[in-house]
């Protein structure tokens, strides 16, 4: 990978649109047994946003990073690797109870928010290595920005 | 058919390019092949000092007459283009340094034949060939394209249709006829164009085929990998699904997968197979329908029409078509070059070292030229062989590799690395915050560039910036690097080890021939003035030469012209002297950020360029598959922006149409 910054956000927010709301949204109906109850949904998709958040908050450090490397590249394991750094310090933060919109009580057992993540972050990855080149097809030539050049 | 015996005029020019003397008739009684060169063996022997003793080859079969250039110094000629190996037909010129031979229809009556026959013949020749007098007249001057296209910057398409040639018409043309046609052919496919809009005219069907040339020259082979990135793969636009899972579909393994997921740092960067990529261009222009759209010609010249086309000027090639019937012009509205490297020369040394001593020319060679000879020989000998391999870089690694190979037959085969100088762990190039790894006296780089030139931040800023600061940049990005393979590292570390790897640091001063002497076999000396002030003598029995081809785009006929008639501007080379950016040479054609030429602009007509003839410009990887995509996604991409030749924009929904086409294998 060889993103630029404005390439990183917007493909985090595109992946963020086509990937991770859909299946955060059907994630949790399968939690709620498919009754539509917003209080029960919004957790699993404010979890999501402060990913996201924290994300875009980490790639200048990420493009910091890439500048000291001779390829000024961005291998594929590396963001495999800060991918699930940050699900693990979104994680931790919340379960201390320092993020007032999620309830820590929620984040006590890894079992749900490692699943919803996992669920989430594949078909992203896997989107990430290939397949949002056949959409966008200046995708690679452009930093990971969308549009024309 | 070929009918017996086969006529070849037979003329010397001299130094002012005008005939000397009468001219001979060449009568090839049977098939076979002859040999013609300045040695008393050669069949034909030719005099004169840019004659190589073993030349060129007419061999003559059945079915057709061939003309074989024999690895000569100078080179073969045919209609002006240098080839290796070309089927020929009555009225090509076939030329050599001071000789032209022309192929002659079949005698009209067999009395020429009888006639002919009775003349006295020199007795050394062998009995198959007759070299006789020629009592025909001086053929005509060549006037195609000159007679239309000379002096005139537009011309009109009544004019070329009152020429008596044939005039096609098509939309979109590509000049090259190689990869860098192929892809942009590709692309407009893929965007929607029809294939009888498009025509590609090259004088090669097969689109990888002088590629496929240079990289077997320098030593790989199908099944050796290329250095390429997973992702570049020149048959398939949108880049996906990579080379790395085509190897596990075609069942060859997951490594690759796992390759691309660490590299470059956690695994060696993952590279495909030559093999692989040609096996996938052949699929890929089946199913766009490359055979429909290529044109087998060579192409003379360009000229801008009256009504905001072009006329591209080309001669059949390797047809059934004969004489004045093979020329005709063909009227594009758009138009791609990528004609490639031009004829390329050596580095001046060399050159210099194989015009003066053509006795030696089998002890040397360049890595880019057919040299295979020499491996085998090499492993044939008993005893001790002294090889001098000269550069770093790519190339030099795989020429290391292939001589390891040869060892395994001659164990006494001895490498002597010749390098300018030594270059320590810390001493790679330095980019802002970044250092370029050092093995073995080799920079290391994955790939020819820095892999952010290709689509990444160093693309933008590379774009953005001015000629002076593209030149600094340059400096500082470029140089010789080879891939940190661990196959090669292993080698060159085995091998100053054992004492048959020895890198010698210092340039090379002189290259004398060393003349077999009894049972010592020919060699070359090669004086290396080393960086402590020392001339260094080695006796080599080869020397490989690795620093690669000069390019000059005027070294091609057809750009020469270009160049001259629209005054087009070139790029220049900058480069850091004393602090300040100095202006080099001329290096590429200039064109937009888009590939566009804007000097041939012609009212609705637009000429879009790609590959090697574009060095210099604003993209540094011009000259890789996928910098050829880029090329191709920018100058087509421009003609939607456009809108003047209807080509539809290849948005989200039409992309993804478009590429489970490819995946399914159904035409675009």
């Amino acid at each position: 990978m060889i993103p630029t910054l404005a390439g990183r956000l917007q493909t985090r927010l595109i992946l963020f649109f086509l990937i991770g709301v859909p299946v955060t949204l059907i994630f949790a109906l399968v939690q709620t047994n498919f009754i539509w109850s917003w209080r029960e949904i919004q957790i699993f998709v404010y979890f999501l946003c402060s990913i996201l958040a924290l994300g875009l908050f980490l790639d200048p450090i990420y493009i910091f990073i890439q500048s000291t490397r001779w390829d000024r590249d961005w291998p594929f394991a590396y963001q495999f690797f800060f991918s699930w750094i940050e699900f693990g310090i979104v994680l931790f933060v919340a379960r201390s109870g320092w993020l007032p919109y999620l309830d820590p009580d929620f984040f006590q057992g890894f079992r749900l928010p490692i699943i919803h993540f996992t669920l989430v972050f594949v078909p992203s990855y896997l989107f990430l290595l290939g397949p949002l080149q056949a959409i966008f097809v200046r995708w690679r030539f452009k930093g990971g920005q969308l549009g024309k050049m | 058919m070929i009918t017996f015996p086969v006529r070849f005029r037979v003329r010397q020019i001299g130094i002012d390019g005008n005939a000397m003397g009468q001219s001979r008739i060449l009568l090839c009684e049977e098939p076979g092949a002859f040999l013609i060169g300045k040695t008393d063996e050669a069949d034909v022997p030719l005099t004169g000092d840019a004659v190589s003793r073993r030349h060129m080859s007419l061999v003559l079969t059945q079915t057709d007459v061939r003309v074989r250039d024999e690895g000569s110094t100078n080179g073969t000629y045919v209609n002006g283009t240098r080839i290796d190996e070309l089927v020929v037909n009555p009225g090509d010129q076939i030329s050599i340094p001071g000789w032209v031979l022309e192929l002659l229809a079949p005698a009209a009556s067999a009395a020429t034949t009888t006639h002919v026959a009775g003349v006295a013949v020199d007795e050394s020749l062998v009995s198959r060939l007759v070299m006789t007098n020629d009592d025909a007249p001086p053929p005509q001057r060549r006037s195609f394209p000159a007679m239309e296209f000379d002096g005139q910057d537009v011309v009109s398409a009544d004019a070329l249709r009152s020429s008596g040639h044939p005039v096609e018409e098509v939309k979109f043309a590509a000049v090259g006829g190689g990869l860098g046609s192929f892809v942009w052919v590709d692309h407009l496919r893929c965007y929607g164009i029809q294939a009888e809009d498009i025509k590609a005219i090259g004088t090669e069907e097969v689109c990888y085929q002088t590629y496929k040339r240079y990289c077997k020259n320098s030593q790989i082979p199908d099944h050796e990998r290329l250095r390429s990135n997973s992702l570049s793969r020149p048959d398939n636009i949108w880049g996906f699904p990579g080379y790395a899972m085509r190897e596990v579909g075609k069942g060859i393994g997951v490594k690759g997968i796992f390759q691309v997921f660490g590299e470059p740092t956690l695994s060696e960067s993952y590279t495909p197979r030559a093999g692989d990529v040609f096996d996938s261009l052949d699929i890929e222009a089946k199913r766009i329908g490359w055979d429909e759209m290529f044109l087998k010609a060579q192409v003379l010249g360009l000229r801008k029409t009256s009504d905001g086309r072009y006329a591209i000027a080309t001669k059949m090639w390797g047809g059934e078509a004969t004489g004045q019937a093979r020329n005709r012009y063909i009227i594009a509205d758009v138009v791609h070059l990528s004609t490639g490297y031009p004829a390329t020369r050596f580095v001046d040394d060399f050159q210099d070292f194989i015009t003066n001593h053509p006795d030696s020319r089998a002890q040397v060679a360049n890595a880019y030229e057919p040299h295979d000879q020499m491996y085998l020989e090499a492993e044939r000998r008993g005893g001790p062989v002294q090889v001098v391999v000269r550069g770093r870089g790519i190339v030099a690694s795989r020429i290391i590799q292939r001589l390891f190979e040869a060892r395994k037959k001659n164990p006494d085969i001895r490498i002597l690395h010749s390098m300018r100088s030594a270059i320590g762990p810390r001493d790679g190039a330095v980019f802002r915050k970044a250092r370029r790894l050092v093995r073995n006296n080799v920079e290391i780089q994955p790939f020819n560039w820095p892999k952010s030139c290709w689509g990444g931040d160093l693309r933008v800023e590379y774009e953005r910036a001015s000629d002076e600061d593209r030149g600094i940049m340059l400096g500082q990005l470029g140089g010789t690097t080879t891939a940190e393979r661990s196959d090669w590292i292993a080698i060159a570390e085995r091998g100053a080890e054992e004492g048959w790897y020895e890198p010698i640091y210092g340039n090379i001063s002189d290259l004398e021939p060393l003349p077999a002497e009894g049972r010592e076999p020919p060699g070359v000396k090669v004086t290396i003035a080393n960086n402590d002030g020392n001339d260094v003598a080695l006796n080599a029995d080869y020397l490989i030469d690795c620093t690669g081809l000069i390019a000059d785009i005027r070294r091609s006929p057809f750009l020469a012209d270009l160049l001259d008639t629209y005054k087009l501007p070139r790029n220049h080379a900058y480069r850091l002297k004393d602090g300040k950016a100095d202006k080099g040479g001329p290096t590429g054609l200039r064109c937009s950020n888009d590939f566009e030429i804007e000097g041939l602009r012609n009212g609705n007509g637009r000429v879009y360029a790609a590959g090697t003839i574009t060095t210099g410009g604003p993209y540094l990887a011009v000259d890789s598959f996928l910098g050829l995509q880029y090329s191709a996604i920018r100058s087509v991409d421009h003609l939607v922006t456009e809108r003047i030749h209807r080509v539809r924009n290849l948005g989200p929904f039409r992309s993804l149409g478009g590429w489970t086409k490819w995946m399914v294998g159904a035409r675009p």
